[in-house]
């Protein structure tokens, strides 16, 4: 791999380290909230970056919320927790190389004992629904460690026509060819929560890295995000009879037309949009 | 690095037949059909991973078991005279979700085919590919043919049913071939191989849309076969190129009256000797665009 597709200007440790791997654009702000969890609770500080110019069109910038977004491929650490994130938003192109460069990373720059990928997927579920965290394991070996917490499932898939695996799976694969334990971590999001932001997902995550990692997290932040973000909810459900029904009906697992999912999204995404 | 030959055949001065998917499938649905045909041997292949995104993900009983790429293989056949490789790209090696190769990985993906091919001793290429051309669907499609040699088009012009870019009306002798399938010649020129592209015409109204046209195919086969001296069976394709004529006729049965007038003027201006039904300007033809473009909810574009 080539050297200069990354630098590393911090201290990574060289105790056996986890590493937790995450995306920007992810459903419910999954990625990016696990990170800024980790990395602020924990501690870590950045120790590395991915040269962005090698995997991103660079042909201006994107404006997101009134501001101007940069893509970025950050490694956080620390060393006495032994544990290294990986925030970055997803290549564009050079995907093999990418993802090469994140399990060089942990290879020879931290002794990665197990990897994770998170992720968030699109569910036809109401935001009531308790969310729940799935994984897929790299390997058989690793799937019977996880099993212990519940998160394993038994089940067969394979990619259908007209779609793509995600840059998860692709990097579950490669962590897999290297032999590196890895695990790819999902949570189903509410389809119109994915474009907002999701703390019930975020702790699902959370809660279980805390546990199999003993890291001690505080969830009170989180939790308080969630009641307020559930009031607002409510109330906006509580001026639109219709989207409310919508909502009654997901919660009891009936589908709901085009039509109201549609509107159900819009007018989520206009409260989420609504500052404080 | 990147290729892996699994068997080692000498080969006789071999041909090279290559194409990768572009407008309608014309090329890899033609070399495919010499493939079965011939029963052409897979050999070796290009390593995907450094090209491609995967195409799926297989995983079993909660295990993440095994990701596919796109592939990119060699097959060969010996021949009485000339022996034959083949190579068949099942995607275009792309950066950013572009639909047809450019750039570094695209000139790396050529030379990597090109690398092989010398390896066997080979010194002509053919590719194939689509020419999007002002014609009708009942029309025989003919083949454009496009070297990388000034001293081929001599033998070009005693091919079948092939025609230069010099011979149609208003090109002057210029185009373009995008992709992969134009790159190879220029790449082949560079190493001072000899190089054809042949590309089966498929109707202005039939390239956008999702599923190939096999009677081009056919077309861009047929040349290869006479040329080349190759027996093949035409049972196969034809029976794909009638059912693909069936479905065609169904699409072109619900196009609205003012839009099969247009392409009417195509269908007679096909005919040999047809009555002369006006001449199709450049204004016709960006009007059947347009009109098929509305029709199926397309922005409006050039090739």
């Amino acid at each position: 791999m080539r050297e200069e597709d990354y630098r590393i200007h911090g201290q990574l440790g060289e105790a056996p380290t986890t590493m937790v791997v995450t995306w920007c654009d992810d459903a419910g702000g999954l990625g990016d909230n696990v990170a800024q969890q980790l990395v602020a609770q924990l501690g870590c500080e950045e120790v590395g970056e991915i040269e962005v110019v090698n995997f991103f069109a660079l042909g201006g910038v994107s404006v997101e919320n009134d501001v101007a977004q940069f893509p970025e491929g950050k490694f956080y650490a620390s060393p006495q927790r032994q544990i290294v994130v990986v925030k970055s938003d997803p290549p564009v192109s050079e995907w093999y190389a990418f993802l090469n460069v994140i399990l060089d990373v942990a290879e020879r720059h931290c002794s990665v004992k197990e990897l994770y990928t998170i992720g968030g997927m699109v569910s036809m579920s109401a935001h009531t629904t308790p969310r729940q965290l799935l994984a897929m394991a790299g390997s058989t070996e690793f799937k019977k460690v996880l099993s212990q917490y519940g998160i394993t499932r038994d089940m067969d898939y394979e990619t259908p026509d007209g779609q793509r695996p995600t840059l998860n799976s692709f990097l579950l694969w490669l962590a897999k060819q290297r032999g590196i334990p890895a695990a790819g971590l999902w949570v189903p999001v509410p389809f119109y929560m994915v474009n907002g932001e999701d703390p019930k997902a975020w702790r699902k995550v959370l809660e279980f890295l805390d546990t199999r990692l003993g890291l001690g997290l505080d969830f009170s932040d989180i939790d308080e995000q969630a009641k307020s973000q559930g009031e607002r909810i409510a109330q906006a459900l509580a001026r639109a009879p219709d989207l409310q029904e919508s909502v009654q009906r997901l919660e009891t697992n009936l589908m709901i037309s085009q039509e109201d999912s549609e509107r159900l999204v819009a007018e989520m995404e206009k409260l989420f949009r609504q500052r404080g | 690095m990147a290729i892996t030959l699994f068997k080692n055949p000498a080969l006789n001065d071999p041909v090279l037949i290559a194409s990768w998917p572009g407008i309608g499938s014309i090329g890899t649905v033609a070399v495919d059909a010499l493939r079965r045909s011939l029963e052409a041997e897979e050999f070796g292949g290009i390593e995907p991973w450094e090209f491609f995104y995967p195409k799926k993900v297989l995983i079993r009983s909660g295990v993440l078991e095994d990701i596919e790429f796109p592939s990119s293989r060699f097959y060969y056949k010996k021949m009485a005279k000339r022996d034959l490789m083949l190579f068949l790209g099942e995607e275009q090696p792309s950066d950013g979700g572009r639909a047809y190769a450019a750039g570094e990985k695209a000139y790396r993906m050529a030379n990597l085919v090109l690398d092989v091919a010398q390896q066997f001793g080979c010194r002509r290429v053919y590719t194939s590919g689509a020419a999007v051309a002002a014609v009708h669907h009942t029309a025989r499609p003919r083949v454009w043919a496009v070297p990388n040699s000034e001293h081929l088009i001599d033998e070009i012009s005693d091919y079948d049913n092939t025609i230069l870019m010099s011979d149609i009306e208003g090109r002057g002798g210029q185009g373009s071939i995008t992709g992969l399938n134009g790159l190879l010649l220029g790449v082949a020129k560079m190493r001072s191989l000899e190089a054809i592209c042949l590309m089966g015409e498929i109707p202005i109204y039939l390239q956008g849309l999702p599923f190939p046209y096999p009677k081009a195919s056919k077309s861009v086969a047929e040349v290869l076969a006479k040329t080349l001296g190759l027996d093949i069976d035409w049972e196969a394709i034809s029976a794909i190129v009638e059912a693909s004529e069936k479905e065609i006729e169904k699409l072109y049965a619900v196009f609205p009256a003012e839009i099969k007038e247009q392409l009417d003027k195509l269908r007679e201006a096909s005919r040999p000797q047809s009555a002369d039904p006006g001449p199709i300007t450049e204004e016709d033809k960006r009007r059947i665009l347009e009109d098929i473009d509305k029709l199926f909810g397309r922005e409006s574009k050039e090739d």
